[in-house]
């Protein structure tokens, strides 16, 4: 599983990561990434967290429950 | 099979994304950036907008606080540009008389500001760099006549900046309305309208011919029709051109990133290709393929575009004139572009729908 953090004092609200993990990130009402989820098994996260223009997005693997 | 050591030369957005996805992706040789800027990597992006705008300072700018490259060990080497390579012997030499060697070299050293091609008089800027910024803004006083060579995202930014500081502002646009390439006709139109609005003097169809001077100082410009608009201060907002090029191939293992590169200026677009070149020296897959993107902060407007605007065909619009979003469609209805305005929220949604069109 994948823990999902965003630095929102980093957010620019480019949206790459709601592009690329639609079902995981999405873009507030402000514009800033936000996850829908805490965490995730879908590799997605990963691509999301590595396309971010601002390193915004950090991504913890956990073992599962 | 992964280097022993990387040389990122050019310590912008791209060099800087390069080297830490080297590190995020598990990379544990050595690592040198070097910035011919004496600063560590920044926000090239805010120079135009909160920093000219005495909003934030220098230290607000910085992509990572000092203490993350060190934690990353990458090294920086600021200050000095790299004066020649060699090939062969796999070294770089920097215009600091240091030599640094790399199993893998990324060329990422950005763009400088085109210039016009005739002389210019002190009191007349570009705006590319942190100093520039920074000599820009101490001439920006209210009551100080600015005019603006070229209505581009670089020369609108500051118009709307310097509106806000009080300064008069004259905008020289070549087209027939701003952004008409990037955005078409209609929007054009649609924003040239909001910078009168905020009492920009905005001339279209026009260029600079000459600088009018009063002992060596700028006076005004002239333009191509031969007439003169008085100024204080000038600047030239006409583009950027690809900068120090080192003269080589671009075969393994020297890669290139960002301005230099293919990025046409785009900020997002020069960290999408600085992460795809590190994935790649490192053998790893390339990321989900992203649409292209830009913003732009000017005159109370959130500007965000994502796609290609070029085959547009025609465009739709809904919305106020502060708050809306355009659909670009290509011949035959295929959406091929979206712009938000002042709708941050819905960016995400505009992607959505381009990458199902």
């Amino acid at each position: 599983m994948y823990r999902i953090q965003i630095d929102r004092s980093l957010c620019s609200g480019f949206g790459a990561c709601a592009e690329i993990a639609p079902d995981i990130i999405e873009l507030d009402a402000s514009g800033n990434a936000t996850a829908r989820v805490g965490v995730s098994d879908d590799p997605a996260v990963l691509d999301a967290a590595a396309a971010c223009p601002m390193a915004a997005i950090l991504i913890t693997e956990e073992e599962a429950a | 099979m992964t280097p022993r050591s990387v040389l990122v030369v050019g310590a912008g957005l791209a060099g800087a994304r390069c080297a830490e996805t080297l590190r995020a992706e598990g990379y544990d040789g050595e690592l040198v950036l070097v910035g011919e800027e004496p600063f560590a990597p920044y926000e090239r992006p805010a120079l135009s907008k909160e920093f000219l705008a005495g909003e934030k300072g220098a230290s607000d700018l910085f992509l990572r606080a000092d203490a993350f490259w060190r934690e990353q060990r990458i090294e920086l080497v600021l200050g000095q540009r790299v004066a020649s390579v060699d090939r062969d012997r796999r070294t770089a030499t920097t215009t600091g008389g240091r030599e640094i060697g790399w199993d893998v070299l990324v060329l990422a050293t950005g763009a400088r500001a085109r210039r016009l091609p005739f002389e210019t008089p002190r009191g007349v800027h570009v705006l590319r760099t942190l100093a520039d910024a920074v000599a820009l803004r101490r001439e920006l006083i209210p009551g100080a006549r600015l005019a603006i060579v070229g209505g581009g995202f670089v020369g609108a930014e500051v118009a709307s900046t310097a509106r806000k500081l009080g300064v008069d502002v004259t905008l020289l646009e070549a087209g027939s309305v701003p952004f008409e390439r990037a955005l078409g006709p209609e929007l054009g139109a649609k924003l040239a309208q909001r910078y009168r609005e905020h009492g920009v003097d905005i001339r279209t169809e026009t260029a600079a011919a000459a600088f009018e001077t009063n002992d060596g100082h700028v006076a005004g410009v002239v333009l191509t029709d031969g007439k003169t608009v008085g100024a204080d201060v000038v600047l030239t907002a006409v583009g950027v051109e690809p900068a120090h090029d080192l003269g080589h191939g671009l075969e393994p293992p020297v890669y290139s990133c960002g301005d230099n590169a293919g990025s046409r200026g785009h900020w997002t677009g020069a960290a999408a290709e600085a992460v795809d070149v590190a994935r790649r020296l490192l053998g790893l897959d390339p990321l989900p393929k992203q649409h292209p993107f830009f913003w732009s902060d000017q005159f109370g407007l959130r500007l965000q575009l994502v796609g290609e605007t070029a085959d547009a065909e025609a465009v739709e619009v809904e919305g106020s004139d502060d708050s809306f979003v355009a659909r670009y469609r290509a011949r035959g209805g295929k959406l091929v572009a979206g712009l938000a305005s002042n709708r941050p929220a819905e960016l995400g949604g505009l992607r959505l729908e381009l990458s199902a069109a």
